[in-house]
């Protein structure tokens, strides 16, 4: 029952913008680890979404489409290399490899990521005022 | 069977068949297409070339000419409200998406206003139908 | 004093006799309903049936389409189902006022 218009297309866009939310804070969280359980520095995880076509839409025949997560990749490129002998992970000559997390990127990848989420919410909740309206007609 | 017919037609569906009852019913058909075309244009916000979708121009110009000749009321089902590419949107990205998200969802809260009003049309021909054969608002 | 007398004086006038049969109108054809009222909201009450059968199957159709997933047109099942019961409440009011009425003519006096 499709009760509530453009729900599922609304659904698959809130999966793929809580992801990527939830890896954007896990590369946060991490920015300064310098080891992780495979001994070496945090890699940040990069999420890609692709397009999903769900199917036609209502009357016209038109297909929909909608987002999903593809993969959630990890850059590959190095941390920067800190000279820090102190540091308990700090290798032979001194340095530490740190984490390649760019908190700026990361902080304005959450801006994004949470208003993409808010606008698909908000468009949900209204769809959801539109079925309910609908129900009292007549009463 | 013919007097039958003829008497059922003067009763109830003259009501029903009202231009502005049967008018009310088809937009908001279109409304609720509308809002699963603003659903699909605010999950694609980034998608990539994706060109934002509305309801086909040809259904508002097919509705004024049959209101306009006056027969709306009996083929009122032959026009169905259609989503297709806008072709007036303008590509504010690189990368050809037409999506801007602010206007999408200022048409949204339009749209559900415009529901809401034909909702209201449509339940208040019922509930004036009703007053009139049972003398009690139900 | 007969006041029947009275009017007898006018026989000779040019006025036309009180009992004489009165010219032939042409009536239109459209008082059968009132000659036999049964008859009339028979077919009445007929083509109400009939049109509450017809809406009740639309709004099935239209509710079936929706419970079933083809089809997300929520308000038109609920318009449906509205019409339904309104054209099956004049139905049942045309019934009341048909009761009421015969037995209101059952009552009277004759």
């Amino acid at each position: 029952m499709n009760l509530i218009s453009g729900i599922d297309v609304t659904a698959g866009a809130l999966n793929a913008h809580k992801t990527r939310l939830d890896v954007v804070a896990q590369n946060i969280a991490n920015a300064q680890t310098t080891r992780g359980p495979n001994g070496t520095a945090y890699q940040r995880q990069i999420v890609s979404f692709e397009s999903e076509l769900l199917r036609r839409s209502v009357g016209g025949g038109l297909p929909l489409q909608s987002v999903r997560v593809a993969a959630i990749s990890t850059d590959r490129t190095p941390g920067q290399q800190v000279h820090n002998p102190q540091h308990p992970d700090a290798g032979p000559d001194g340095t530490v490899t740190m984490p390649n997390v760019n908190l700026s990127y990361e902080m304005v990848d959450l801006i994004t990521a949470s208003r993409a989420y808010e606008a698909n919410l908000s468009v949900v909740k209204n769809a959801r005022e539109m079925a309910l309206k609908s129900l009292q007609i007549g009463k | 069977m013919a007097p039958a017919l003829l008497i059922r037609r003067r009763m109830i569906d003259p009501i029903f068949q009202t231009d502005n009852y049967q008018l009310a019913r088809k937009l908001l058909d279109a409304a609720v297409l509308r809002h699963e075309a603003i659903a699909t244009n605010v999950a694609n916000a980034e998608t990539p070339g994706f060109r934002r979708l509305d309801l086909s121009p040809d259904f508002a110009t097919q509705l004024k000419s049959r209101i306009a000749a006056g027969n709306f009321a009996q083929t009122a089902d032959s026009i169905r409200p259609q989503l297709s590419e806008d072709q007036t949107a303008r590509s504010i990205r690189p990368d050809g998406n037409t999506v801007e998200i602010e206007r999408e969802l200022l048409m949204m809260n339009r749209n559900v206003v415009e529901h809401e009003f034909l909702s209201e049309i449509v339940s208040r021909n019922i509930k004036q139908l009703k007053l009139a054969i049972t003398g009690r608002a139900m | 004093m007969n006041p029947i007398g009275s009017i007898n004086v006018l026989q000779g006038s040019p006025l036309q006799r009180t009992d004489a049969p009165l010219p032939k109108i042409g009536l239109p054809q459209a008082t059968p309903n009132i000659s036999a009222p049964s008859e009339g909201f028979g077919t009445m009450l007929d083509g109400l049936v009939g049109t509450v059968e017809s809406k009740q199957a639309a709004a099935q159709a239209a509710t079936r389409r929706v419970l079933l997933g083809d089809s997300d047109q929520l308000h038109q099942s609920v318009i449906a189902m509205q019409e339904a019961s309104v054209a099956f409440t004049m139905m049942v009011e045309v019934r009341n006022k048909l009761v009421e009425s015969y037995q209101e003519l059952m009552r009277m006096q004759v």
